[in-house]
């Protein structure tokens, strides 16, 4: 085999190789006209290489934005530098089906693109080549991820039950609070309430009208609450409200009308019926209060207040500032 | 007479390439300045009839020099040699009345003909005083010629043998020197590429060159505000025995205003932001990258790039990739731009083993 041979050989075997390759290759003129367009261009867009020839990108493709695409090409001409695309970006150039229509759940290819600088003899860009990069599983993966990671920060903040915050997370957003309040002194004030007698409704009527009932306070809760504010399920039945820039007095009032719609409601459960009663302590913050631990003592305090006192009651923790 | 000719440069590696890339046949009387403070004082000690100054230095830099050659009327005649390649610097130089810019890194050639053009050096040996010199005074020049230049770099030995893995590295002063000074070049490309891109002026910094810990990365970017939002774009790039990665990290304070250099519609939406953060460092990476690669003769491979995070602190960005290396060859370049309040910064961070080829391509620019 003669040199020149060989040297043929390798030109065509590179030549098969760039066809076959599984990433999209095309070689565009400085007007953006297609000059190469390999067989995953092909085979993806079903475009013969002689109908894209000396074609418009633009006219060929209606999805690929142009002032968007001119933008980055045009820093490749003028600056003979690499310019890479990611599918964080824009999810794909050229809109492709997924390579797995029936067990893939992408609706079309992600992709990765690279735009480089050809030279021409005289050292100017005359061309630029675009590898396009199938990245579908890749960005499926990430994103998958991504809804997964936020679902279980959710989860781990939540009580399953009620829905309301879990007593990790709000304890952690008491104590944000309260340093807030060290730098803005905004009036805040701290709700507990506990349902009267729970033990009795469960006794009586079994643990799932006792959830019930659960589920129900912790509705109304929902309902009575601003969206500032931050609630919780601290224990067994006993639940936390954080009123945001709320005083003592509007406090009482926001508690006051849920103690009223809790006596006057009637859970059911199947053909049972139960009433109930809760009863509540308030604690503004303020100075005398040196952590939010002793804030939730005050308010805890101010909640036992009224369980000695007759229950379906409300009691404030006296303000020392 | 011989020439008193003063060279005034931060890095030791860019003294001695200056030195060495000076006419053969040049009578001439070299001294040697590390910041624009001692650049001067040595011109009035009358070491200086012919300057080649340095922009980006400690203490007094090059501007500064210009400024007070300006206004003491100091007798100098100036070429700036630098890695700042924008045009708008070449014009604030010969605004202050240098006589020309040369890009680094220096050759002979370009120097010797810059030289030439400015009657500074001739060539048929005449000197500026145009006396023909009997012969036997040209040899005694090439001897003079010969001692006033510095002795070769000390570099830590080259290891010709493939490297164990435990190998120590560690990192010399001069060593440090000449990363700097690589960097320094590479990073003037890269500005000078985002100084046409959003056509305005870029501030360059001396680049910061670290081995260090991975761990202690974080405290490497002095130039981040630790409390500040930021964004960053990673990417890696390999070559035979050196790779690493380039993470450019914007604070999220800077969008605005490069939005609106690039012409772009911010409407905040996150989607601008990354078009932004992409464009930055497809222009800072790629041109540092070929910058690095031009002057160590080698060709690097980049991966595509991956965000690192929108809209996090700075320790938060960096936290995901710190499990396998040890230590790396940080180098960070912080770019700002003039009248603009904004701050980027580029770092790139080479593997423990890189290094030791980084070290003997090093070694080879030297000789």
């Amino acid at each position: 085999m003669s040199l020149e041979t060989s040297q043929l050989n390798e030109l065509h075997w590179l030549m098969e190789m760039l066809h076959n390759i599984d990433v999209g290759l095309v070689v565009l003129d400085k007007d953006y006209k297609v000059q190469i367009f390999n067989g995953f261009m092909e085979n993806h867009s079903g475009l013969l290489p002689r109908e894209v020839k000396d074609q418009s990108l633009f006219d060929l493709f209606d999805e690929v934005p142009q002032d968007w695409f001119e933008r980055k090409a045009e820093s490749v001409f003028l600056l003979k530098n690499k310019a890479f695309t990611i599918w964080e970006q824009r999810p794909y150039l050229f809109k492709f089906d997924s390579y797995r229509p029936v067990t893939g759940s992408a609706d079309f290819m992600y992709q990765n693109t690279t735009f480089i600088p050809l030279l021409s003899s005289t050292g100017e860009v005359s061309h630029l080549c675009l590898l396009v990069y199938d990245v579908t599983d890749n960005a499926i993966h990430k994103m998958n991820l991504e809804q997964v990671n936020e679902e279980l920060a959710i989860l781990s903040q939540t009580d399953g039950l009620t829905g309301l915050f879990n007593r990790t997370h709000w304890e952690n957003c008491l104590q944000a609070e309260y340093k807030r309040w060290t730098r803005s002194q905004h009036s805040s004030s701290l709700v507990m309430l506990d349902i009267d007698h729970f033990k009795n409704v469960n006794d009586t009527y079994g643990h799932m009208v006792g959830d019930e009932v659960i589920r129900h306070i912790s509705s109304l809760i929902r309902e009575h609450v601003r969206e500032t504010d931050v609630s919780g399920r601290y224990g067994g039945e006993e639940f936390t409200i954080l009123l945001a820039d709320t005083s003592l007095k509007n406090s009482y009032v926001f508690a006051e009308r849920l103690r009223r719609e809790v006596e006057a409601a009637v859970v059911k459960y199947n053909d049972i019926e139960v009433k109930y009663t809760i009863s509540l302590g308030i604690a503004e913050i303020d100075p005398s209060i040196k952590n939010y631990e002793a804030w939730i003592e005050c308010a805890d305090a101010a909640l036992y207040h009224s369980k000695e006192n007759g229950r379906n009651k409300i009691s404030l923790h006296p303000k020392q500032g | 007479m011989s020439t008193k000719l003063l060279i005034c440069d931060d890095s030791n590696m860019a003294r001695k390439q200056l030195a060495r890339s000076l006419p053969d046949d040049w009578d001439v009387d070299v001294s040697f300045a590390t910041n624009g403070e001692e650049g001067i004082e040595a011109i009035k000690a009358g070491k200086g009839d012919v300057l080649l100054l340095d922009l980006n230095m400690p203490v007094m830099d090059g501007y500064q020099v210009l400024e007070a050659i300006l206004a003491q009327d100091l007798p100098t005649l100036t070429i700036v040699v630098s890695g700042d390649i924008q045009p708008e610097a070449h014009k604030r130089v010969t605004g202050l009345g240098a006589l020309d810019f040369i890009k680094k890194p220096v050759n002979k050639e370009k120097l010797t003909e810059v030289l030439l053009a400015y009657g500074v050096f001739s060539k048929d040996s005449s000197q500026t005083e145009q006396v023909d010199p009997p012969k036997d005074t040209i040899q005694a020049a090439h001897l003079q010629d010969k001692t006033a230049k510095p002795a070769p770099l000390e570099i830590t030995p080259v290891q010709t043998v493939a490297p164990q893995s435990n190998v120590e590295v560690s990192l010399s002063s001069d060593l440090r020197d000449c990363y700097q000074e690589v960097a320094n070049v590479a990073m003037g490309r890269a500005g000078d590429l985002l100084a046409r891109l959003l056509d305005v002026f870029v501030e360059l910094p001396i680049p910061n060159v670290n081995f260090i810990e991975v761990s202690e990365l974080r405290m490497a970017l002095r130039d981040v505000e630790a409390n500040e939002s930021t964004s960053g774009i990673c990417q890696g790039f390999i070559s035979a025995g050196i790779s690493g990665e380039a993470l450019l990290i914007l604070n999220d304070s800077s969008f605005k205003d490069v939005a609106s250099l690039l012409n772009y519609q911010y409407d905040q939406d996150q989607g601008t932001e990354l078009e932004l953060l992409m464009d930055l460092a497809n222009v800072l990476i790629g041109a540092c990258l070929k910058g690095i690669s031009e002057q160590l003769d080698i060709d690097f491979s980049q991966g595509h790039p991956v965000v690192l995070g929108q809209h996090r602190k700075i320790s938060e960005l960096i936290a995901n990739n710190a499990s396998k290396w040890k230590k790396t060859l940080a180098i960070e370049i912080s770019y700002s731009i003039e009248n603009y309040p904004i701050k980027c910064d580029l770092l790139l961070l080479f593997t423990e083993q890189s290094m030791l080829a980084l070290n003997n391509k090093l070694t080879y620019l030297l000789e």
